[in-house]
């Protein structure tokens, strides 16, 4: 968002990368690829490719972080120094990464049974090894394949994705450049069963109805990830592993 | 038997079943964690940590030694605790351990008793949900390894497992593995069997 370019986003109906406005990139997702991991899950998404791994519940620290009533989601988004052309990750957490682990852990207090680990905490760490445009949605996605790998109890499945806006034409599963130079950009997250929104964002302007259409649009492409999410899972428990797993 | 694999949030019943690991919502049932519906509407998790209740037998290893006790790793947030005046033997760090859990309080914190310090040995961890399988019924799977690798297994509720050293170690850990992966199936102990007997 903000920059200016001379890059037509959208030709002739088509978008940069040649796809239809609601078409979304390929979406490959793996479940239980860290053996050491409680619980684990790879996304390649387009060219993001995102490792999440889940630890617990186990002994909160530090301990004046326990909660008595229920177990402390903690959550890290890092985003790997070689991630993409910008610098990342060179000095730690920065402002975005910050932020980023704010809004994914609060999605998932909402979605996973807390209260029969008191006094714990659950890890949720995500590591965005490539980067191109709406990781964030793509690590709820992964972080929620993760927790159901770990047997963390949770009362619905979560899937997100970024929808936007780019001359004047709204578009499902925005890519970097129509990140970085469209109109808008609403990342949002949209639990199966209920069709909550656990996270939306807003960056840019659009219209209440465009919201709204974003929305209808949203639940079609998140019930796609999630039949992906799925069939994840599905294969490893059928397999028993994931021997066969390439990056 | 047909099975088949339920997420979290999805519908196990129409009505209200009283099962570990699921919620209400009006009067249908979902389920929380990843787990198995068959025909009968039986659901069993595949994966789910380890909760402990008063009777278990669990496996642990000692990680702290205290004046009036010992702490033992338990494959849970906090260790469960050994009184010293409830035990003839004295424990050392790092020591095998299988006992019962006595108690659990409010917060989760776990008393043993019924203490038997294990020999040489070492521990595999398999996950808790899964620990039925690795059972048998009435602990048929057991015998079958016992049988067949020569040697001792402890298996505790927790998912800890601890095996003597004189048991013939490759073939055990890959019959271990082989039961963590195919836990799901039926036959699983005429399946092991033939296992068993082929790399024997």
């Amino acid at each position: 968002m903000g920059g200016s370019t001379d890059i037509q986003l959208i030709v002739d109906g088509k978008r940069v990368d040649g796809r239809a406005p609601d078409e979304m990139r390929n979406v490959r997702i793996e479940a239980g690829i860290i053996p050491e991991a409680d619980g684990s899950a790879f996304v390649e998404w387009g060219g993001n490719k995102i490792l999440c791994g889940v630890y617990g519940p186990r002994e909160c620290i530090p301990r004046h972080g326990a909660n008595p009533y229920r177990a402390t989601i903690k959550c890290r988004y890092m985003m790997s120094p070689f991630s993409s052309k910008e610098e990342h990750g060179r000095s730690g957490p920065s402002r975005r990464s910050t932020e980023l682990s704010k809004v994914i852990r609060e999605v998932f207090e909402n979605l996973v049974v807390a209260e029969r680990f008191p006094n714990t905490q659950i890890d949720v760490y995500i590591d965005v090894l490539q980067a191109e445009g709406g990781t964030r949605t793509a690590s709820v996605t992964a972080a929620a394949v993760a927790l159901v790998n770990a047997g963390i109890p949770m009362k619905d499945m979560v899937s997100a994705i970024a929808l936007g806006k780019a001359a004047d034409v709204l578009l499902v599963d925005l890519g970097k450049t129509e990140d970085n130079f469209g109109q808008s950009d609403v990342p949002l997250a949209m639990s199966h069963k209920d069709k909550k929104l656990h996270l939306i964002q807003m960056d840019g302007l659009l219209t209440k109805d465009e919201i709204a259409d974003m929305i209808d649009m949203a639940e079609k492409a998140t019930e796609q990830i999630h039949e992906k999410q799925v069939d994840a899972l599905k294969r490893f428990y059928e397999n028993g592993g994931n021997e066969n797993f390439k990056w | 038997m047909d099975k088949k694999i339920v997420m979290p949030g999805e519908k196990i019943a129409d009505s209200r079943i009283r099962a570990p690991n699921t919620f209400y919502e009006g009067e249908a049932t979902f389920a929380t964690v990843i787990g198995t519906l068959d025909e009968t509407g039986r659901y069993i998790p595949l994966e789910n940590p380890y909760k402990p209740q008063v009777g278990d037998l669990v496996v642990g290893m000692v990680v702290d030694v205290r004046h009036a006790g010992y702490e033992v790793d338990l494959n849970l947030p906090k260790g469960g605790f050994i009184p010293s005046r409830d035990i003839r033997v004295a424990l050392q760090l790092g020591d095998y351990v299988i006992c019962k859990i006595k108690l659990v309080s409010e917060v989760g914190d776990v008393d043993l008793g019924e203490v038997k310090r294990l020999p040489m040995g070492k521990i595999v961890r398999f996950p808790p949900a899964k620990v039925p399988r690795l059972i048998g019924r009435k602990s048929s799977m057991v015998a079958l390894l016992k049988e067949n690798a020569g040697g001792d297994i402890m298996v505790g509720n927790n998912g800890y497992v601890w095996i003597s050293e004189k048991n013939n170690m490759p073939l055990l850990l890959k019959a271990i593995e082989m039961i963590d992966v195919k836990a799901h199936t039926s036959g699983l102990t005429d399946e092991m069997a033939k296992f068993l007997k082929s790399s024997r």
